[in-house]
């Protein structure tokens, strides 16, 4: 019995590892595809945030001769003054500049006599893009009309601490760096559990729609070799395949950390060997349940295209709880840890977090995958003690 | 030695099969003889276990088919009506797969398969992949396959389709090989002529039911016509136009 579940094991690997496009599909496209297309994604976030945050703020200023304390004030705090365009207001309305500083003829004499000198910051407030630098432009005018401030009541005898600046408020932000790190790689465990259903995805409808279409399904069934025991094997082959993918997916990911320039970000992400070894762990029940489930929705259907066709629903299934966590952020819940998909993903993500795993839930996560896994097992093992399997 | 007694198979509104009894024998060629949609593949594919019948039995060397599906299966080897290779495994592989299925493994199993290569001439296309073989070679390698195991009672379901005339030639001299060697073979036809010119039993089913059996020569006087074919029509006419 043993022998004969090996025998169906190793013919089932090694037929479809015969099979180009499903090497492909288990070797390459279901575990890099994600890895890969999160590198490209990342490295795009990072390099539109570190482009924001170093370059010098551009600011073309009218009349800078009026003001050259305020223009040195500028230029010492990385800004670079440019020439200012001929009309303004045009030029930001047309969203040639994000904003252009405006120093009327009359400031050097409102200024020098102590009265509050005017400026104009030409901005478009309805541009989302510009709003940055504008921002950037009028807390470098704040504060220096905050210094000139002090320096006029120092030279007054009055010391401008509690004066000016009656209220000191501090930004005190909560996220830790791995925390905001989360947030951007939210989608992550989607695309590990995305590999594990690719790596099974043609080995599970070959070794059931295939052998039909193929007529090889029914000398098989005239062989010796009970029912029950041929469908554990075939089940064994795909999830093989399911959890190869997913290996790959994980040291793929591991080895493209190397290329996102994450730490520019100032955020660290909790992906050392041992997390990806949980990782790959927490993950790995679901193989189980996800090659039942191929298996079965295959066994259901009449040929290649048709099996082809009712599986690409499955691709939607962990993308559900993906969707809705993203949509409504949830603590990690016990009725959560019943899903399968979406306790992998939750896990996953404590992982990333750099959180400590529950082991209750991590019990029940890998219980209920399994239970479900065996469910639908049972049920392709009946399906084949059918008559109507033959189609 | 196979016993079908008083099988019936209803599909749907369709009856496939209805009470159709036969025996054949060791040392006989047992030809199922009929037109399209008669009931031919039905009736092997009770006899080779893959579908049930709704009523009656069917025995071979003395296992029954409901009470002991696994002692019948090995001894039993089916050649179905599509001969259903996996295409990126060698002949060879195909073969040996199927043994282990049964069985088989290790030394014995190395012999028995290079037995059969040897027996079917197989040993040109061994160790291509099925994926271009032509259809005399598929059938070779699927008979070979059937075979591996050492059943005394073979099934055979329209072997010569798509043969040409020397692939049905060889094929015909290896059937009479295996009768020589005193296996029960069967096999469906519904060509006249090769039934005439292998079988010792004749069983002729139309619409279902079996309509004649017995030799040739038992045939022809049944029906009082000397050309085979012409007993044939009248046999299996006559059942159509009582249903009808």
């Amino acid at each position: 019995m043993m022998r004969k579940f090996w025998s169906v094991l190793r013919k089932e690997i090694i037929d479809n590892l015969r099979d180009r496009r499903t090497l492909l599909t288990v070797l390459v496209f279901g575990p890099l595809f994600g890895p890969v297309f999160y590198t490209v994604m990342m490295n795009a976030i990072v390099n539109q945030q570190i482009s924001n945050r170093d370059q010098p703020l551009k600011l073309p200023v009218v009349g800078a001769q009026y003001a050259p304390g305020l223009i040195e004030y500028l230029k010492q705090h990385d800004t670079q003054i440019e020439a200012a365009p001929a009309d303004p207001r045009v030029a930001v309305g047309q969203g040639k500049q994000d904003v252009v500083l405006v120093i009327g003829k009359d400031y050097t004499s409102a200024f020098t006599a102590g009265n509050p000198a005017t400026l104009q910051l030409v901005e478009d407030a309805s541009r989302q893009s510009a709003a940055k630098n504008v921002r950037r432009a009028r807390n470098l005018l704040d504060a220096y009309s905050r210094e000139i401030g002090s320096l006029r009541l120092l030279a007054r005898g009055i010391n401008p601490g509690g004066v000016l600046a009656p209220l000191a408020i501090e930004d005190v932000d909560v996220s830790t760096p791995r925390s905001r790190a989360v947030l951007i790689l939210g989608f992550l465990p989607y695309f590990f559990l995305f590999a594990a259903i690719m790596g099974g995805f043609y080995l599970a409808i070959d070794a059931t729609a295939g052998e039909r279409e193929r007529g090889s399904l029914e000398p098989l069934l005239t062989t010796s070799i009970p029912r029950t025991t041929l469908v554990c094997a075939k089940l064994a082959a795909v999830t093989a395949f399911c959890a190869l993918s997913l290996a790959l997916a994980v040291v793929a990911f591991y080895f493209c950390q190397g290329f996102i320039h994450i730490s520019q970000l100032d955020i660290t992400v909790n992906f050392d060997p041992r997390t990806a070894g949980i990782m790959f762990l927490v993950a790995a029940p679901f193989t189980v349940f996800i090659a039942a489930l191929l298996t079965v929705v295959a066994s259901f259907t009449h040929s290649y295209k048709e099996a082809q066709t009712w599986l690409s629903f499955v691709f939607i299934l962990p993308m559900i709880p993906a969707f809705g966590l993203m949509l409504m952020p949830a603590q990690p819940a016990w009725w959560m840890m019943v899903i399968p998909t979406m306790s992998q993903d939750v896990l996953m993500t404590s992982l990333l977090k750099g959180e400590a795993l529950n082991p209750g839930f991590v019990a029940m996560s890998v219980g209920s995958t399994l239970l479900l896994g065996l469910i639908l097992a049972w049920v392709a093992a009946w399906l084949y003690r059918q008559e109507r399997i033959l189609g | 030695m196979i016993e079908v007694q008083n099988i019936s198979k209803r599909f749907g509104a369709v009856q496939a099969v209805q009470d159709a009894s036969f025996i054949a024998p060791d040392g006989h060629i047992t030809g199922l003889l009929g037109p399209n949609g008669a009931g031919k593949s039905t009736t092997l594919r009770i006899v080779s276990t893959v579908i049930r019948a709704d009523r009656g039995n069917v025995r071979v060397d003395g296992s029954e088919v409901h009470a002991d599906e696994d002692a019948v299966r090995l001894k039993l080897g089916v050649l179905p009506h599509a001969s259903g290779l996996y295409p990126r495994l060698s002949a060879r592989e195909n073969i040996r797969y199927f043994g282990e299925l049964n069985g088989l493994y290790g030394k014995p199993l190395a012999a028995r398969v290079e037995e059969l290569i040897a027996l079917l001439e197989i040993d040109e296309f061994a160790d291509r992949k099925a994926k271009g073989f032509s259809q005399g070679q598929r059938i070779k390698v699927a008979l070979a396959r059937a075979m591996v195991h050492g059943p005394r009672n073979l099934v055979l379901d329209e072997p010569t389709n798509g043969l040409d005339v020397m692939a049905t030639r060889a094929l015909r001299g290896l059937i009479r090989k295996l009768r020589e060697q005193g296996h029960c073979v069967v096999f469906s036809s519904h060509i006249m002529q090769e039934v005439a010119a292998l079988c010792d039993d004749i069983v002729i089913i139309a619409q279902g039911r079996i309509v004649a059996r017995g030799t040739p020569d038992a045939l022809r006087a049944q029906t009082g016509e000397q050309d085979l074919e012409e007993a044939f029509v009248k046999l299996a006419g006559d059942s159509m136009e009582r249903s009808a």
